[in-house]
């Protein structure tokens, strides 16, 4: 069995019954190491199916989970289960318990990086005040707002307005947590939380791969939240500033805020403001400034002055991406696209009214990104195998749109492996509307492909 | 990847029954053993089928039966018929399985455990009907069409899943608007099943939402029967386990009960 993978959390979905038994069949060599491979930032079980389980059962995946933690530094633990099942486990496991437990997916992924900028409001409540104020530090540090019911009575009473947050959570435990660099998005800037004493550790809880995916895929503003830093050593040091030159390439700006020189050496900050860092005392004097976050690349992705030009490599590969995009389409639908015009230009959307888009970086032996923008009709029709007929949201179709890109940034992956091109693909980011792509993109040469498709057009661009 | 096309000539190259064991399961619904073991006898590949069947352990014999009349008046009037239509289905299943890392052994056993678990289920509702005894044999159809629809897509379905939890069933609804059980279903038609027995088939998914209170029942039990099977190690390694969706809600209220049933020793 192979765990699905949605954003930064992979989910193993199991169904029926789970005993010792039957528990190892679950999980071959292969997948194992597969799990092993996948650059994610969570991995979890669901039990949303399981109908019966023992602790023998979840043994075999507890062992696998807290290997994984081990070696990749992520969250782990189960998700999807009911007041009984969580209580099951908790009896099982007792004090031991050192993975985490998240009553939905749609829980977890409130613990997680996501390319998403939407703070949500969640009700919180956990007899265990310590579990209680770990969720809620967490959920803050990744751009949420959570209200903390300090006793049960006023849980139940908040409870009731359920239509005022975005998620309850109860039944919820945090195990072995807070190893990664807690990491939101703001508009077009990524904040990341940093705490404590900043040492050689931070090279292994920074989530480089999450930054250079989100470089790749056009975020141009990178803040350090450092107001709970208390200092930092010589190693630290030398990860900022590494970090920092590794953005130039991008045009990227790196920021600290909050960032106080009682405990740090002054001279760490000369150092770090000649590899190109910026400090600032609050968050609100970048966030509340448009015109200073444009200057600093937080405004839309607008203000990169290096372009990076498309290479003849890239160009070579075209016909790879474009059957990657092509056979995606007919697998998910049994249509064919038609390609109608390739146009080496910018980014040009001649109707932008009612378009949806999304888009996938890629980098290894050859970097870039895809872009593909729909018709929000064409959209759906494209991925009505992944969501199925009935009604559905606009979050829907762009959640299935990042699934389409995904599937097709693997395609085009598999493709490229055959001429010996080694590619690893970003997380995928959609837009709702074509404006903000189109700041991000502007003046970005890149290769247009209008593609046919049931009568409609849509585009595919493939940039730098 | 599978269009409506390849779903309809699917169903319009189902074989039909063979003219022997038509005879056979004609003569065993009727009540006659005696012919319709001397129907059997004459098709050597059901004589052999039968005979590897009843002597495996789940039957619990302790020495060999190979004599087709024996082998019928073990079983009885039901089971004849549903074993019968278990050999149907065998003659349906791949040369080499592909999707699935399954044997043809591993699929004989699946069947036989399917039908001697339904037949204790069968006693404990009550229910003493030869038509609603043999609907479980066609049950392990889903999985004969689910490999011979997908298993030239294979790698399609894997890219799919590496995204989304997607059971095969339902890429197969969305995609052609018919699902595994509804072709289960038309394999049953054309083996002239009775209708009570097709629409039993399709409700076992536990999708349809249109039942009779006694289709639902049955329908839950054999949801939760094939899960129970499809969670068995080998199946599990097969890749059986995540190839339909569980309807965990539709077979909630009779977990307690089917546990119960499921536990209780063989008798033999």
């Amino acid at each position: 069995m192979r765990a699905v993978i949605k954003g930064r959390i992979g989910v193993f979905h199991l169904q029926g019954f789970l005993d010792g038994n039957n528990a190892p069949s679950f999980l071959t060599i292969d997948d194992i190491k597969a799990t092993e491979a996948l650059n994610i930032d969570m991995l979890l079980v669901s039990l949303k199916k399981v109908i019966f389980f023992n602790k023998n059962g979840l043994d075999a995946f507890v062992r696998l989970l807290t290997n994984i933690r081990i070696q990749k530094h992520i969250v782990v633990g189960f998700c999807d289960y009911d007041h009984k099942k969580f209580k099951a486990i908790n009896s099982f496991y007792g004090d031991e318990l050192s993975f985490s437990l998240f009553k939905s997916e749609k829980i977890a992924e409130l613990f997680v990086s996501s390319n998403k900028s939407e703070s949500k409001t969640v009700l919180l409540y956990n007899t265990d005040q310590s579990q209680r104020s770990a969720m809620a530090i967490e959920l803050f540090d990744y751009g949420h707002n959570p209200i903390v019911a300090q006793s049960l009575a006023e849980f139940e009473e908040k409870k009731q307005h359920l239509d005022l947050y975005y998620a309850i959570i109860e039944d919820t435990y945090l195990g072995y947590f807070g190893q990664k660099v807690a990491t939101r998005v703001t508009g077009n800037a990524i904040i990341y939380t940093v705490s404590n004493f900043l040492d050689a550790e931070i090279g292994s809880t920074f989530n480089i791969a999450y930054h250079n995916n989100s470089l790749n895929v056009g975020f141009r503003l990178f803040i350090f939240d450092a107001y709970k830093v208390v200092s930092m050593n010589v190693h630290a040091l030398n990860f900022f500033t590494k970090l920092s030159s590794a953005g130039a390439e991008y045009n990227a700006t790196i920021c600290f805020v909050g960032l106080t020189f009682e405990k740090t050496p002054k001279a760490f900050k000369n150092d770090l403001e000649d590899a190109g860092m910026l400090f600032f005392d609050s968050m609100d004097e970048i966030l509340k400034n448009k015109e200073l976050l444009s200057d600093l690349g937080g405004g839309g992705g607008a203000t990169a002055k290096q372009h990076r030009s498309l290479t003849k490599t890239l160009v070579n590969e075209l016909p790879h991406f474009i059957e990657a995009t092509v056979s995606t389409i007919a697998m998910m639908t049994n249509a064919q696209a038609t390609k109608s015009s390739v146009k080496i230009q910018t980014l040009t959307v001649t109707d932008s009214t009612d378009q949806v888009a999304s888009s996938i970086g890629f980098y290894g032996d050859i970097d870039g990104l895809i872009i593909l923008v729909f018709p929000r009709a064409i959209a759906k029709k494209a991925c009505e195998l992944l969501i199925g007929d009935t009604n559905v949201t606009d979050e829907d179709i762009l959640d299935s749109l990042a699934e389409f890109v995904n599937i097709i940034g693997g395609r085009a992956k598999v493709l490229l492996s055959e001429n010996k091109k080694r590619l690893d693909i970003t997380l995928p980011r959609t837009y709702t509307d074509v404006k903000t792509l189109l700041e991000i993109a502007q003046d970005k040469k890149g290769v247009q492909v209008d593609l046919s498709f049931e009568g409609q057009n849509f585009i595919f661009f493939l940039t730098r | 990847m599978i269009t409506s096309e390849e779903v309809t000539r699917y169903i319009q190259n189902i074989p039909p029954a063979p003219s022997v064991v038509r005879q056979a399961l004609d003569y065993a619904r009727a009540g006659d053993l005696p012919k319709a073991a001397k129907c059997a006898t004459e098709d050597p590949a059901l004589r052999h089928y039968l005979k590897i069947l009843v002597n495996r352990p789940l039957y619990g014999f302790k020495n060999e039966v190979s004599d087709v009349s024996q082998i019928f008046s073990i079983l009885g009037l039901s089971s004849t018929v549903q074993t019968l239509y278990n050999y149907l289905l065998s003659l349906l299943t791949p040369k080499k399985w592909e999707l699935f890392a399954l044997t043809d052994h591993q699929f004989y056993d699946l069947q036989a455990s399917l039908s001697k678990r339904w037949e204790k289920i069968l006693v404990h509702l009550n229910i003493d009907d030869k038509e609603i005894h043999s609907t479980i044999s066609l049950i392990p159809a889903t999985i004969i069409v689910c490999e011979a629809l997908f298993a030239s897509h294979k790698a399609d379905v894997i890219q799919l899943r590496s995204v989304k939890a997607l059971d095969f069933n339902t890429i197969l609804k969305r995609l052609s608007g018919r699902d595994l059980f509804d072709l289960a279903g038309e394999i049953a038609r054309t083996w002239e099943m009775n209708d009570k027995s097709i629409n039993l088939i399709q409700a076992a998914s536990g999708l349809q939402s249109t039942l009779t209170p006694t289709e639902k029942q049955l329908a839950q039990w054999i949801h939760l029967l094939l899960f129970y099977e499809l969670s068995q190690g080998p199946y599990v390694s097969a890749g059986l386990n995540e190839f339909i969706d569980f309807q965990i809600d539709f077979v909630q209220d009779i977990y307690e009960s089917f546990m119960q049933v499921i536990e209780q020793p063989c008798e033999q």
